[in-house]
């Protein structure tokens, strides 16, 4: 058998690097996770896998708030996520001790996606099973990305990623509209996940973030006033709700 | 303060900042040099005024705009935030600075700002001073400064505070350069002054 | 790999002073050139548990020696939403410790799922505090309101700390303390704690030096902060009768030069790679 399939740091003759691509079909294993960005607003979306009906969900989150004004989901392997929220709130945190401000979006997954670029690079240990999508805004609007295992980021205006990422995309790309507001945007993220997903969709087996003008968060303290989109995850009485209005 | 001698003052206007320093670098009661920059650009609209040792002006503007890596002009705010956690890095053996940030944010509003050498920040509506001539400017200041001065006016204003402030102290003076920061352009006047 | 990526991951981000500079400034100040002056703040700070929650007051001075360096600086920290913090001493340490704490008690809330609680606010600063041995130099009221009630702490800069209904801090808490002593009397109606605090801190910006100007206020109650900037302002500076605006011309030029700014229209860069 040859080295490349293991070594993390050797390329094939072929020119790709074995262990990236196996964590890609980590992601592509994972269930799928939405996002969009509109006009003044942005959209996570993502299933939760009911491995057993068993499971109590409730406690499950898989759309994170990351700061103040950005937020994160993912696909792929759980535990991996949770090690890059912590990271990525410390990445926040590091970047307002010195700036007394949010983060700017891109500066967050720059910053995030150096990290997950190091795991392919270095001995002893193996890439990240997951591609997030990160949600935010800053002075320049509205922001949507998706980091990859390999630390490769994208800026989208929708996207999806997960097990029927392409059927989604094909979906999203018919529906997708620019101009539409908050609301539409919620339920277009949901009718997409609706289309991947065997069986009854409830509230559940979902969770939705949004950030935009709609989700303001006043702050009042000398030196640090501001109005500014706050990153918010929906609660399951809202996401019914949401639900109902999507036929 | 008192070992190179410096003046800096900033000063808010109607829609417009300005800031101004002397220009003599000195060892003591030696004078080295008669134009010393102690004034720097960071972005279009915001300029940074280092007081203090002049060993540390130097390696503190580089240290700075070496940070400064986010492809953006950073906002007036921001900027004096990270020159401020920069100090405070070094709260236990500190540069020996006290900055003064002066410059125009995005919707074009002053803002100045000044600090101590652990990186306190004092947001302020009307002016900051500092450097070995700082007890004299704000003397000058508190009597010269008001609300609302057009750019041409604060100039004046901020020129003949500078001047007057370092003609009583020995350690500073030898020249003055004035920066005014206004929507559309910035205005750099060197000064007439006593050189003794 | 840099060893810490992984370290920093579980462990603490990577805080800390930095020393550089602390030999050199050593010989210098043996040499005759002392450091400049650490803005402090002489201060009266204040807090009280009232009925429905906890009222903090502050002065607004801040000194540099005995020149008044700010004359309406913010001495009323923001810790979480719920929980805020009068700071005492040096300037510096004062902001920085409070927003160390505010940063790690937002990273506790967002990883744990709940509403930060007083005690625990206390324990990160005492800890912080205790760490430094005092060099740190922090004198903090902290107050606020979590899900057990409210809470009113002082802590000291070596990290020791007080839990009191009505405590006072800084050159000005003796003249406070005086008012409060003789005036405090537990469940006040919201007024009656606004108006008791207000009393103390002019009673710190009357008879104390290092403190002055205006009085803030922060009232903090469950599920609503009322932060009163400038909340009296018994010190308000007569203004001026006559210009001393110069005649345009006034001063001498040697040389100008003018930037013109380039009108650029901006792009929308979010959708360039």
């Amino acid at each position: 058998m040859s080295n490349y399939n293991f070594s993390l740091t050797t390329f094939s003759p072929s020119g790709k690097l074995g262990q990236i691509e196996h964590a890609l079909a980590a992601v592509n294993k994972g269930v799928t996770s939405v996002g969009i960005k509109v006009q003044d607003s942005v959209v996570l979306a993502s299933i939760k896998k009911p491995g057993s009906s068993l499971i109590d969900l409730d406690t499950l989150k898989v759309v994170e708030p990351i700061c103040g004004s950005i937020g994160m989901t993912y696909s792929g392997m759980g535990p991996d996520f949770r090690v890059l929220v912590s990271r990525a709130r410390k990445i926040a945190q590091e970047y307002i001790r010195l700036y007394q401000e949010d983060p700017p979006v891109n500066i967050l997954v720059k910053n995030l996606a150096s990290l997950i670029q190091d795991f392919t690079q270095s001995g002893g240990v193996r890439p990240f099973g997951v591609s997030l999508l990160i949600a935010g805004y800053d002075s320049r609007g509205p922001g949507l990305y998706q980091v990859d295992p390999s630390g490769a980021y994208f800026p989208w205006k929708a996207t999806a990623i997960g097990k029927t990422m392409v059927e989604s995309k094909t979906f999203l790309e018919k529906r997708y509209n620019k101009d539409s507001g908050l609301e539409d945007a919620i339920h277009t993220a949901i009718l997409t996940l609706k289309e991947g997903f065997e069986g009854q969709l409830t509230e559940e087996f979902l969770d939705i973030g949004i950030i935009g003008t709609e989700t303001t968060v006043e702050f009042n303290v000398p030196g640090k006033e501001y109005k500014n989109p706050e990153f918010r995850v929906l609660s399951a009485a809202d996401i019914r709700d949401h639900l109902e209005n999507t036929v | 303060m008192s070992y190179n001698g410096t003046a800096i003052v900033a000063m808010t206007g109607k829609n417009c900042v300005a800031i101004a320093a002397d220009k003599r670098l000195g060892q003591q009661f030696l004078t080295v040099d008669m134009d010393f920059q102690k004034i720097f650009p960071i972005t279009k609209k915001t300029y940074v005024g280092l007081p203090g040792l002049a060993t540390d002006v130097q390696t503190l503007y580089k240290s700075n705009m070496y940070r400064l890596n986010e492809q953006r002009d950073i906002e007036p705010k921001a900027f004096a935030h990270m020159v401020s956690s920069t100090l405070y890095e070094k709260r236990f053996g500190p540069y020996y600075i006290e900055p003064i940030v002066a410059g125009l944010d995005k919707n074009n509003n002053p803002y100045i700002c000044g600090m101590d050498l652990l990186g306190c920040m004092d947001v302020a509506h009307d002016f900051i001073v500092a450097g070995s001539a700082d007890e004299n400017l704000k003397g000058m200041c508190e009597n010269l400064w008001e609300a609302d001065l057009e750019p041409e006016d604060l100039f004046e204003t901020i020129s003949q505070a500078l001047l007057n402030a370092v003609d009583r102290d020995a350690l500073s003076g030898w020249g003055g350069v004035v920066h005014i920061i206004t929507p559309n352009e910035v205005i750099t006047r060197h000064l007439k002054a006593r050189m003794d | 790999m840099d060893k810490s990526i992984l370290a920093e991951i579980v462990g603490d981000s990577n805080t800390g002073f930095k020393f550089d500079n602390a030999l050199r400034n050593e010989s210098l100040t043996s040499n005759g050139t002392g450091a400049p002056k650490a803005t402090k703040t002489g201060t009266t700070i204040v807090g009280l548990i009232f009925k429905d929650g906890v009222v903090l007051g502050a002065d607004t001075r801040a000194t540099a020696g005995s020149i008044v360096a700010d004359k309406n600086c913010a001495k009323i920290h923001y810790i979480t939403p719920n929980i805020y913090c009068c700071g005492a001493g040096t300037a510096a340490d004062t902001e920085f410790t409070t927003n160390i704490i505010s940063s790690n008690l937002a990273l506790h809330q967002m990883n744990s799922g709940r509403e930060p609680r007083v005690a625990t606010a206390m324990t990160f600063l005492k800890q912080y505090l205790f760490r430094y041995q005092g060099h740190v130099s922090a004198a903090l009221v902290l107050g606020g309101v979590d899900s057990t009630g409210p809470h009113l702490y002082t802590v000291y800069p070596h990290g020791s700390t007080d839990k009191l209904p009505f405590v006072t801090m800084g050159s000005g808490s003796l003249a406070a303390m005086a008012t409060f002593e003789s005036k405090f009397k537990p469940n006040m109606e919201r007024q009656e704690a606004i108006d008791l605090v207000q009393e103390a801190i002019e009673s710190g910006i009357f008879n104390d030096l290092g403190s002055g100007s205006n009085v803030d206020v922060c009232v903090i109650t469950k599920g609503k902060v009322d932060y009163l900037r400038n909340y009296a302002k018994p010190n308000e500076r007569i203004s001026k009768l006559k210009s001393y605006k110069f005649a345009r011309g006034t001063t001498g030029i040697l040389k100008e030069s003018i930037h013109k700014f380039d009108i650029v229209v901006e792009s929308d860069a979010m959708d360039v790679v």
